[in-house]
Order: structure tokens, then C-alpha cells, then sequence
């Protein structure tokens, strides 16, 4: 038994000892003179959307350049607190990048970047506070959400005004939160319907979570049964809610952030199947443009980028069930709007910059 | 405004009320048990999210929607021991144990679903099980009354079946009469034999099989999944529908069934145009004007013992 259990802890420690050396071989096999990037998660991978979409971008960026790029991905974890010594210690790590995400650690970054004036940072998808604009070592980038936003409203009135597979008189959506972030959606999925169908209507509830997939359950009952026929959800986990209920109705929803049609394609094809597209932020392009960037020293420092269409920033999923489902003439309307924002012929309206009152109106204005 | 006062008089209506109030009257008779018995429960939605939880992987791995149903009562007992165990043994602060309780599960089952699935935020690719929707025979062919009152999720006629059971268990029963008494005056009951701590484990192992019932409603046939924290503080309404109803069974299933209906209403006003913030508050709104009208009641009633 002793013996055995000196045997297994060897074995062990060897196991170790020829982990721990594969593990540093790759770093040492590293160019001299590769480029260094690093993501830090201001949560854990595994949320199949922002953090994971991030770390696929690092990863394609490091199939692309080999040996030249080395990277390293750091999960911060959701306790604020430690975040700070993260981003210090990466900072004083000497990177060529580092990389952060979401809305929830701009404010940090922004000190984080004062105390280290020579290392270079990326914040996607958040922003800076007020009067850190003149910091000339963050790059900033947002998305413009209401662009892809907009050709999932030019789906969804066309889907509606052919009326062959959809039961209902109007469209609906179901928002987290009433705030600029999710309005922006709504703004772009409004005007896209209206761009299609001028008098479409659109029913709104906010849940007030982003946890609560039971509430979004029966919000979107309540719209589903009220002649709603596609929904759009930007809820979180809140928002899956809906594609049950569009699942137990017989209607269409429409996902967010990321393909929500994979998340059940496996376990639940019937749900699957009444997601008609995703509306989708695409980080880990984003992620990848960023390390080509650095590759040519052209990454955009001190500077503040909306992403869009035409960067491949947003986009909508179109393979999956809205090949099948989706006209080829509603097909052809969502091309034609796609190259019109791309060309610059069709600005779309952002939820950014407007206040309370505005958003309210567009809504009244287009409640069924 | 014609289309909201149909759809205020529809049977979906009130179909919804029962559905969105089952959750609420299960964990609140649980919290009902363990309140009366002196132990009351603040770690019912940790209980109940983790019934939520061990339902679906239950589930999933055995194929079996009963399976789910005992693993997610045995999950909420599993939190009922471990409340037992930091107040009977541990000597800890009721309050600070049942937080706990809540917070381990919120993480717990976060954890354990990384470790099962690798996904963090919901069990989408377990292809776990849903219990059983029950239509009434002849019920279910009346014309309003079949929409309002069949086709329900089994789980919501437990819900009120168990009403009368926990009704008649606390008032009629020895075991029901002696956790009352525990809940009254622990030192007392303990001078006429009683076992406090027997008493009051028992109380918050039926607790747990009721708010792991609750917590398997929602993952096993609300929707059909697992997401994290999906309970949303469904278990502390129930401890405010309890205290609401004034520790009676009865008295909690109004106030279950009131909460429920402010909810539901607040759901079909959504799309009024009323401020979403206002509509999110009302159930809470609600429990507050209860509780004040409840307590000015108490207070009228102290003055008039006074003057007799």
C-alpha cells in the first residue's frame, strides 16, 4: 500500500514536472522578437457570447501568426475588487496589447491606463468616462448594434408583410433593461421594419433582468398571444425565455449576441427551429483586426472606433434557419440594405446620444 | 385600450396567474413549515435553485423527468441539512446561514454546471426532461373554465393541493402541533419532552421539498433549461407571501395568488407604455402595502386587548 502510494505520488510529480516543462517549451520556442498580446476577462469563458467570442479572436490571431504571436488568456473572474491587480500586473508585464471587454471595466481601465502611460490597452465594447478621451494609450471600440439590428427588422416586416409563414399583425420585442444600450437595438430593428413596412408596429416590455428566463417566458407569451408574431430578444439569459414561448406558440424569434439557434440545436430542435437569426456582435473579428493592427504598428491609440457592417463589427446569422425559412426576395431586401449601410447610403439611427423622452415617442409611435 | 381589457378578461389571464404563482405558493408553504417551527427560512431560494439545478442534470443523465422531480426535492433537503447542521450544530445565526445557503448555490450550481457541460451560463446542451402538463378530463372541454383550469403543469395542481395538506399537517396533526409549539416557546416545548432540534430539522427538510419542488417548476417545464440564478428571487417573495398571509396556510396561497396577479398584470400593461420601472416594482409595492395594512391591523387589536 505505502509502496503504492509512493509509486502514484511519483508518478505524479513526474506527471507534473512534464506538464510544467510543455507548458514553458512553446514560450521558449517563441521568436525573439514576437509580439505579445494578452485578454483579460472581466468574468470566466465559458458564456458561449462576449468572453468566448474573445478568446476564439486570440486564438484564430495566433493560428495566424505562429511563432510571432505569443498570447495569454486571464480570467479575472466576476469579483470586482481583484480586477485592479489583474490589469496591474498585466500592465507591468510588458505587452504590446491588452485586451479588455464589456461596459463594466471601462471606468477601471481608464485609471489603470493613467498609472501606466507606456502600456497600450483595448477596451471593446465599453466606454471611457468622461474626460479620459485624451488618453492616448487606450484604444476604444464600441459596435453599432442597431446596424445589424436594422437588417433583422428588415427580416422581420418582410416576413410579416409576405404573411406565408407567420401568424400575427405585428413584431415585438423584449429588452433587459429601458436603457441606451438595449434601445440602440430597438432603434435600428424599428427603422429597419419601417424601411420594409412603414406602418409596422412594434410591442416592447422590458423585464428588468437579465437572470429571469421564466418572466421572459411570459412577457413573451403575453405578446405572442396579443398578435405578436416575431419576437426579438435582448435579455441575457432573460431573453432565451422568449424562444420557448416562441416554441409553445408556434411563432419566430429572433436571437442576440450569439447564434442562439446552436445553443439548442443539439437538445431542443423543435426551440432551434423558431429562432430565426441572431443578431450578432462580433468580437473575436474584432479581436483579430486589433493583432493584424499591431502587426502593421497601426493600432489606432487614443482613438475611438464604432464598429459596424462595414468592418464586420456586427453582423446576422444567415445560414441556419432563416436559409430555409426566409424568402429569397426578403433575402434579396436584406443584401441590398446591408450594401446601403456599407456604402454609407442608409445612416441608421442610434439610441446613443438621445435622451429619455425621444426613445419614448419612437416607442408610442410604433406600440400596436 | 379595448384589446387590454380583453386580454385583463381573458382565460390566458388567469391561466398565466396560476402558472406564475406556483413557484410562489410551493416555497412559501415550505417557508411556512419553517417558520412556525421557529426556524424561519431566508435560505429558500438557495434551496430552490438548487432543486432548479440537480432537476435538469437529474434529468438529462437518466432520461427520466421523475428522476429529476426526487433528485431536485432531495437537492432542497440536501440545503435543509446543511441549515440544520450551521444552526443546531455550528450554533450559527439563523439569518447568516440561510444567506449563505443562497450565495453557495448561486455559485454551487454555476460550478457544477462548468464542471458537467463546460458552459457557464445555462444548460442549453443537456437535453434534460420536462414534467408532465395535465389536462382535466370534462374540465378541460368547458369552454373558459377548461383554458383557466386544465392544461397546467402538474406541478401547479401540487402547488394547490398541497395547500390544504400543509393546512391540515400543521393544525392537525401531533408532528404539526409540536413544531408549533417548538415555534412558540422552544424552552417551553422543551420542558414537556419535545426534541427542538428534531423538530426543527424536520421542518427544514420539508421546507426543501417544497422550495425543491418550486426550483424544479421552474427548470423542468417553465422553461427547459437550467440558467444561472434563474430563480430571480422567487424565494424571497414566497417569504414575503408568508408573512403576508400571517403563518396560515391559507392566508399564504391568497397572498401567493395576490403577488402572482400583480405580477401578471404588470406583464400584460408591458406594452401600455407605462414606465417599465414602475410595472417591475409593483409586486413589491404590494408586499409593502400588505405588510403595513397587516401591521396597523396587529396594532388595533393590541390596543383593544389592552382595554378589555
Amino acid at each position: 500500500m505505502r509502496f503504492n502510494r509512493r509509486v502514484f505520488s511519483t508518478m505524479v510529480l513526474a506527471g507534473l514536472s512534464g506538464g510544467l516543462l510543455a507548458a514553458t517549451l512553446p514560450s521558449s520556442a517563441q521568436a525573439a522578437d514576437a509580439k505579445r498580446a494578452i485578454f483579460l476577462a472581466n468574468g470566466t469563458l465559458g458564456d458561449k457570447s462576449f468572453f468566448d467570442s474573445a478568446a476564439r479572436g486570440m486564438q484564430d490571431a495566433k493560428a495566424k501568426y505562429g511563432d510571432d504571436l505569443e498570447i495569454r488568456i486571464v480570467e479575472m473572474g466576476v469579483d470586482k475588487s481583484k480586477w485592479r491587480s489583474f490589469l496591474q500586473d498585466a500592465s507591468e508585464e510588458d505587452y504590446d496589447l491588452v485586451f479588455t471587454i464589456t461596459f463594466e471595466i471601462g471606468e477601471l481601465l481608464a485609471e489603470i491606463a493613467q498609472e501606466y502611460p507606456d502600456q497600450n490597452y483595448v477596451l471593446i465594447d465599453g466606454f471611457l468616462p468622461e474626460g479620459a478621451g485624451d488618453l492616448q494609450n487606450i484604444y476604444s471600440v464600441v459596435y453599432k448594434a442597431n446596424e445589424a439590428s436594422y437588417l433583422a427588422g428588415v427580416m422581420a416586416a418582410g416576413m410579416l408583410a409576405e404573411g406565408t409563414n407567420v401568424k400575427g399583425t405585428h413584431l415585438g420585442m423584449l429588452g433587459a433593461f429601458d436603457i441606451p444600450v438595449i434601445n440602440d437595438f430597438f432603434l435600428g430593428y424599428v427603422t429597419g421594419a419601417q424601411s420594409v413596412k412603414p406602418d409596422v408596429k412594434v410591442a416592447v416590455s422590458f423585464a428588468g433582468s437579465f437572470e429571469d428566463a421564466a418572466r421572459g417566458k411570459e412577457l413573451s407569451l403575453a405578446q405572442y398571444r396579443t398578435g405578436t408574431a416575431i419576437g426579438f430578444n435582448v435579455a441575457g439569459l432573460t431573453g432565451l425565455g422568449q424562444l420557448d414561448a416562441a416554441k409553445e406558440t408556434g411563432q419566430w424569434a429572433i436571437g442576440v449576441n450569439s447564434d442562439q439557434e446552436l445553443i439548442f440545436r443539439e437538445s431542443d430542435p423543435a426551440l432551434a427551429d423558431r429562432v430565426v437569426t441572431s443578431v450578432m456582435k462580433n468580437i473575436d473579428v474584432t479581436v483579430a483586426r486589433t493583432i493584424d493592427l499591431l502587426f502593421e504598428d497601426a493600432v489606432p491609440l487614443g482613438q475611438f472606433e464604432a464598429l459596424g457592417l462595414k468592418e464586420g463589427g456586427v453582423g446576422i446569422v444567415k445560414d441556419g434557419v432563416m436559409a430555409s425559412v426566409v424568402s429569397d426576395d426578403v433575402k434579396a431586401k436584406i443584401d441590398a440594405a446591408e450594401t446601403a449601410i456599407i456604402n454609407g447610403d442608409i445612416v441608421v439611427e442610434s439610441a446613443f446620444g438621445k435622451d429619455t423622452a425621444e426613445i419614448e415617442a419612437i416607442r408610442t409611435a410604433v406600440r400596436p | 385600450m379595448m384589446d387590454l381589457a380583453a386580454s385583463l378578461l381573458s382565460p390566458e389571464f388567469f391561466a398565466a396567474i396560476l402558472r406564475v404563482s406556483t413557484p410562489i405558493i410551493l416555497v412559501a408553504m415550505g417557508v411556512l413549515i419553517s417558520e412556525r417551527a421557529g426556524v424561519v427560512n431566508i435560505g429558500a431560494e438557495g434551496m430552490m435553485l438548487s432543486g432548479a439545478f440537480c432537476g435538469v442534470v437529474f434529468s438529462a443523465y437518466t432520461g427520466s423527468a421523475t428522476v429529476g422531480l426526487v433528485a431536485a426535492i432531495v437537492a432542497g433537503m440536501v440545503g435543509g441539512l446543511f441549515m440544520s447542521f450551521a444552526v443546531h450544530v455550528l450554533r450559527a445565526n439563523l439569518f447568516l446561514s440561510g444567506i449563505a445557503l443562497n450565495l453557495a448555490a448561486s455559485a454551487g450550481t454555476i460550478l457544477a454546471l462548468f464542471a458537467l457541460t463546460g458552459e457557464k451560463g445555462i444548460s442549453g446542451t443537456l437535453d434534460s426532461e420536462v414534467l408532465p402538463s395535465v389536462h382535466i378530463p370534462w374540465i378541460q372541454d368547458l369552454p373558459v373554465l377548461g383554458t383557466i383550469l386544465s392544461g397546467h403543469h402538474i406541478l401547479t395542481y401540487v402547488a394547490f393541493l398541497s395547500v390544504p395538506a400543509v393546512a391540515i399537517f400543521m393544525m392537525r396533526t401531533p408532528t404539526g402541533l409540536r413544531m408549533r409549539a417548538v415555534g412558540e416557546n422552544p424552552e417551553a416545548a422543551k420542558a414537556t419532552g419535545l426534541s427542538v432540534i428534531r423538530l426543527q430539522l424536520q421542518a427544514f427538510l420539508l421546507c426543501g421539498v417544497f422550495a425543491g419542488a418550486g426550483g424544479a417548476f421552474l427548470s423542468m417545464g417553465y422553461v427547459s433549461w437550467f440558467s444561472q440564478n434563474m430563480t430571480a428571487g422567487r424565494g424571497f417573495i414566497a417569504l414575503a407571501a408568508e408573512v403576508m398571509g400571517a403563518g396560515g396556510a391559507y392566508g399564504t396561497l391568497a397572498a401567493s395568488l395576490l403577488l402572482g396577479s400583480v405580477d401578471v398584470l404588470a406583464i400584460a400593461l408591458a406594452g401600455e407604455g407605462l414606465p417599465s420601472e414602475l410595472l417591475q416594482a409593483a409586486p413589491y409595492v404590494v408586499t409593502v402595502l400588505a405588510l403595513a395594512l397587516y401591521g396597523l391591523r396587529q396594532a388595533k387589536q393590541k390596543t383593544i386587548g389592552t382595554v378589555h
